[in-house]
Parts: C-alpha cells; structure tokens; sequence
C-alpha cells in the first residue's frame, strides 16, 4: 500500500471575482522510502500539492491518504497533531526561529511528542550528526551560513522520524555548490535512512537525483502514476 | 507549557527594549495602584477594632480643629460616674497641622495610668518605666518614628514642643502608629498653650459592655447642656469619619484612578503582544507547519503577554509597598490619621489584577496568532 496515495485532488480559490485553480483532478501515489520530484513552473501548482500533502492547506474535493489517515478529514486540531507526528517540512528560506539555537531548533517539533528530555537530546544528536553539523549546535541562525541553516532546517525535520519529508525548493536560495551538498545529503538521507521525500523544484538538475521525476502543469499532474493497485483494491 | 518557556523568554529578550519599556510602564501603573489601594486600606481599616465600637469621643460641642476644642478636665471625672462608662479618659490634643496633611504629627496627651488600660500598643523599644517616670517623655508610634528616623532618646521638636522618645511602639491599628503619647500635664503645661491647665481637648469613653452607644451619646452631651461649656459626643468611628471627610471624598474619587491605572496596564500590554504577533506572522505558521496546535500557538502568546504583565505588577506593586513600609507614610487631617495600609492583601490584589489583565491583554492577538492561514501566513514577509 502506497505510504501517499491522492485521488481526484482539486484545489480551488477565488481571488476577487476570478476563480483559480492551481491544482486540478490530481491523483498520485509515492511508496514509503520513496524519493519523488515534482517540477513545474511557478504558477503551475507544485507547491499546492506539497502543502496538501504535508497537511497545512485543505483542498476543495479529493482524498489525500498519508500513512494510512485521510487528513482531508481531521479536524484542525487533529490535523496539528497528525503533522507532529507525521510529517517533516524543509522550508526554500529555512524558517529557523531566529532566538533559538541550531539545538533548540532541532528539538523543536520533539517538544510536541511524549518523549523523555534524554530522548529528545539523543535524537537532536542524531540529527545534527547526519546533517554534520555537530558542532554548531549552540550558534543561532544568524551565526549560520544559508548552507549551514538548511541543514539545520533539514535536521529539523527528519528528528521526528517523520512519515513523510516534504521540501519546498530546498536548495532555491543557495549558491550552485552549497545546492550540490544539499540535494546530495537528502539523497543520503534517503537512501541510508529509508526517508521518503518529495521534493519540490523548478530545476531539472535538482529533479534529476530523485528516483521518480513528477511534472505538473497549470495544475494538471502530467505524468501520474496512477496508483491501480491500491484505489481498486480500496473499491476507487 | 512548561517546555516551551525558554522560547517564550527568549522571544521577550529578543525584543528587550519594548518589552523592558511595557514592563516600566505597567510597573509604574501598579505602583500607583498600589498607592490608591493602600489609603484605601488605611481608610477601611480606620473604623476596625473591637474597641472602636465601644468608644466614643467627646468634644467641645460646635469646634472642628482640636486646637480650638477646650473642655475642663473634670468633665472626665464626672463622667467617669456615668453608668455604663468603664473608662473616661482626658486627651490633650497638640498637632503641627490642622489642615489635611501628609505628614501630620499629632501629640496627644493623657494620664499614663490610661494609655496603657485603652490602647493597645505592643513596645518594640524603650520600655514604660522610664516614660512614666520622666516628664517630657514620648511614645512614639513605629511608622512616625521611622518617618522621622526617631530612635530612643532622641529629643524631638514640634514648634515649642520639645519632647524625648522614651519608647517606639506598634498598635493593632494601623493609624495609631502615627501618634505620640506624652503625659497630659506635661501638654497642658507647654509654653505657648495659654491657660491650659485644667483644660482638655477631648475625652475618649469607653463603654461597658452591652451599653447603647447612641442613647450614651445623648446622655452625655445632654448632662453638659446647661452648662457653660456644652460637648458634642459621637462614636469614635463616627468622629473620625467626620473629621477625614474631605479626605474620604478625595479617596472616594481615587479609586478611579487605580481603575485608569487597571486600563493602562491592559493597553500597554495588549499593545506590545498585538505588535509581537505581528512581528511573527510567518514564525507562528512555521510553528504550525511543524506541528503546532492553534490552542498551543494561543497559548504561548497569551504566556508571554501574562509574562510581560506580571513582571510588571510584581515590581510595581512589590516597589510601592517597600517604600510605603519604610516611610510609614499616613494621610491626616484634624487630628486624625489614616495609615497607608500595606497588608499582604494589597500584593494579592496587584498580583491578581496584573495576572487578569496580562491575560485579558493577550486574548486578541493570541487568537490573531491562532487563527492565521499558515500558507497564507509563510507567504508574509
């Protein structure tokens, strides 16, 4: 069973008397351990269906399964909740909280989790040892170079041990070398530790690494892999 | 919650110039708060005590001030007679100000044998021996002493009275700290009180138990009726009210003051939080983004907006009642005083009032905060 599974997914908003529609009748599946990029012009909705998929926008019609909970039907709290547990999120511009430490950052989303302090501080470790930057745990975010911040940001959401990892254009706001370290780690990322990523990017290189490359086009998924299997088996 | 205060103090450093001025502010506001609070502590308290309610003042009937009030002395022992009088105590009364006064200091002058029988002082220094032996001696309450850094054995001068501090008393209540006792004859005999031997300004009574106060009032002034000097006797909580009436009034009317200080505190906190928030708008979506429920975004800012707010009571009402216990500050007027209360009481209510506010304060922007689009929010600069 796909650890993603959409179905018929539209997005709708009115901007005035305009209706406008970033994402139309989308359907997609992504395995567990997966690495899937999703390219597309700006406008063309890649970053509606990433923030669908990562529970933080809701869409007009449409079923969106993540591991196993149709989130288009919690509630906002229980949406919260689910996030916490479910999803990690990398940001284009990082999103550090500026007052707390690489660490606090780090420990950030394990605050919301029933976990020990000793818990927390060994997977804050973990974390910032498999984005290598054990020893800038105790600089802020404007101690940090971009390179430096978006690894943090990274760390921060792989230390949940999320079921999914959603990057918005993780690399849009950094040079061409420290891009090549960043997409070279969440590669690593992926293929050591079994995190399922989807990636959001308007540069083919950057798409290139993923195992999968996905296209969307004024709102419309060009190439879906429709997920057969698993909708007929659901009665879809 | 607890978890996530070091987040919520380090958001309140991150802005410490604005927070450390909302702080002043509200400090400021309680501080007078507590001030409005404490007169009028000191004003309910002033009627308090068992014996207040079976005492009662005689005066010279149709004279306010005490310097004016001039009853003969035997009045006292006449009604001392009375049925119903346990205890008919001649006062001279000598003060440095007739006029309401913030520093009043009154004198007032009866047999020793009596202080001790109708007040009740607790000697915190110097001993009663040597005042009931010397003539010029003084018992002086804390609060004037510490007013008038008076120590024992210190000669003290209110124009040309001179007296020598022989003891420093505290009293169940409050106002009689800002009193000095002296012996009546050494009063009587002062230079400068002309003819005054013999010679009262007023005679506290104090009532048997089970005795109507009013019908004794009228027993009294209408056994001096005929006479060449008639009184006016009245319950002592009465007298006072009577002579701090335009004090009453003006404390009556501060009492809104202490609710425009309530209203400052709440705008100035409500202010910087609102502005906190908005400061914040994409850190409060990525907040949720990761995780965070509405009701916990809430609640950290409703947190820091109580942070703010009692940090702010705490000095401010903390501040105000250690200079008013230092100064022993008492508000008076015709010979009567009202202490500045500063009852653990008063801390409770500035506290409470600060904490009700600071979360008042922080409702509005807290669901602001709450509320947002978190993909409508991440967009904002």
């Amino acid at each position: 069973m796909p650890l993603v599974e959409i179905h018929g997914l539209t997005k709708e908003y009115h901007k005035g008397d305009q209706k406008i529609v970033p994402l139309r009748d989308a359907s997609l599946a992504i395995d567990k351990g997966d690495f899937v990029s999703l390219m597309g012009a700006s406008g063309s909705g890649k970053s509606t269906l990433l923030n669908l998929i990562a529970g933080i926008d809701r869409p007009t019609s449409g079923t969106i399964h993540v591991a196993g909970t149709d989130i288009a039907s919690l509630t906002r709290t229980q949406l919260a909740h689910w996030r916490a547990r479910n999803v990690g999120y990398i940001f284009q511009l990082y999103n550090l909280i500026p007052v707390l430490t690489a660490y606090e950052n780090i420990e950030l989303p394990l605050l919301l989790l029933p976990l020990a302090r000793a818990e927390r501080q060994k997977r804050v470790e973990i974390a910032l040892a498999a984005v290598g930057l054990t020893d800038r745990a105790d600089h802020y975010p404007r101690q940090l170079s971009g390179g430096q911040e978006q690894r943090v940001g990274i760390a921060r959401a792989i230390v949940g041990d999320p079921a999914v990892v959603v990057a918005d254009e993780p690399t849009g706001d950094l040079d061409a070398e420290t891009s090549e370290q960043i997409l070279h780690l969440l590669q690593r990322l992926n293929a050591e530790l079994g995190t399922t990523l989807l990636m959001v990017t308007h540069d083919p290189k950057s798409a290139s690494i993923a195992r999968r490359q996905l296209r969307l086009d004024k709102g419309v998924l060009l190439e879906p892999e429709p997920p057969k299997v698993a909708l007929a088996a659901r009665g879809a | 919650m607890w978890k996530f205060l070091p987040y919520i103090a380090k958001n309140l450093w991150r802005n410490r110039t604005r927070s450390a001025l909302t702080i002043s502010g509200a400090a400021v506001a309680m501080f007078v708060f507590t001030f409005v609070g404490s007169v009028q502590e000191g004003l309910a308290n002033l009627n308090r005590g068992s014996q207040t309610e079976r005492s009662l003042i005689v005066f010279q009937a149709n004279r306010f001030c005490p310097s004016t009030s001039r009853l003969p002395e035997e009045h006292a022992r006449i009604l001392a007679k009375m049925p119903g009088i346990e205890e008919a105590v001649p006062i001279k009364v000598f003060m440095n100000n007739c006029r309401a006064s913030l520093d009043l200091v009154v004198f007032h002058g009866m047999p020793a044998e009596k202080l001790r029988k109708v007040r009740d002082l607790n000697l915190v220094s110097g001993d009663w021996s040597t005042y009931e032996k010397q003539r010029d001696a003084a018992m002086v309450g804390q609060a004037l002493a510490r007013r008038r850094s008076l120590a024992i054995g210190d000669r003290f001068s209110i124009g040309e009275l001179t007296v020598t501090v022989a003891g420093i008393f505290t009293a169940a209540n409050a106002a009689d700290e800002s009193f000095i006792y002296t012996h009546l004859e050494f009063l009587q005999r002062m230079r400068g009180m002309k003819n005054s031997v013999g010679t009262v300004t007023q005679i506290e009574i104090l009532l048997a138990e089970g005795t109507d106060a009013k019908a004794m009032c009228r027993s009294i002034d209408e056994k001096f009726r005929t006479g060449a000097i008639q009184t006016d006797t009245r319950p002592k909580g009465v007298f006072q009210a009577r002579a701090v009436g335009d004090l009453v009034d003006l404390i009556g009317f501060a009492h809104y003051l202490g609710y425009a200080c309530v209203a400052l505190v709440l705008t100035l906190v409500g202010t910087t939080t609102l502005m906190a928030v908005q400061d914040r708008v994409r850190e409060h979506a990525v907040l949720q983004t990761l995780g965070f429920s509405w009701q916990r975004i809430f609640g950290l800012v409703l947190v820091e907006s109580l942070t703010v707010s009692l940090t702010g009571g705490v000095v401010g009402t903390g501040l105000a009642l250690a200079i008013l216990s230092w100064k022993g500050l008492a508000v008076g007027s015709e010979g009567v005083t009202i202490a500045f209360s500063t009852s653990p009481l008063l801390a409770v209510i500035g506290l409470a009032a600060t904490s009700i506010v600071g979360l008042a304060a922080g409702i509005v922007p807290a669901w602001t905060a709450a509320r947002a689009e978190i993909v409508e929010s991440l967009r904002s600069i």
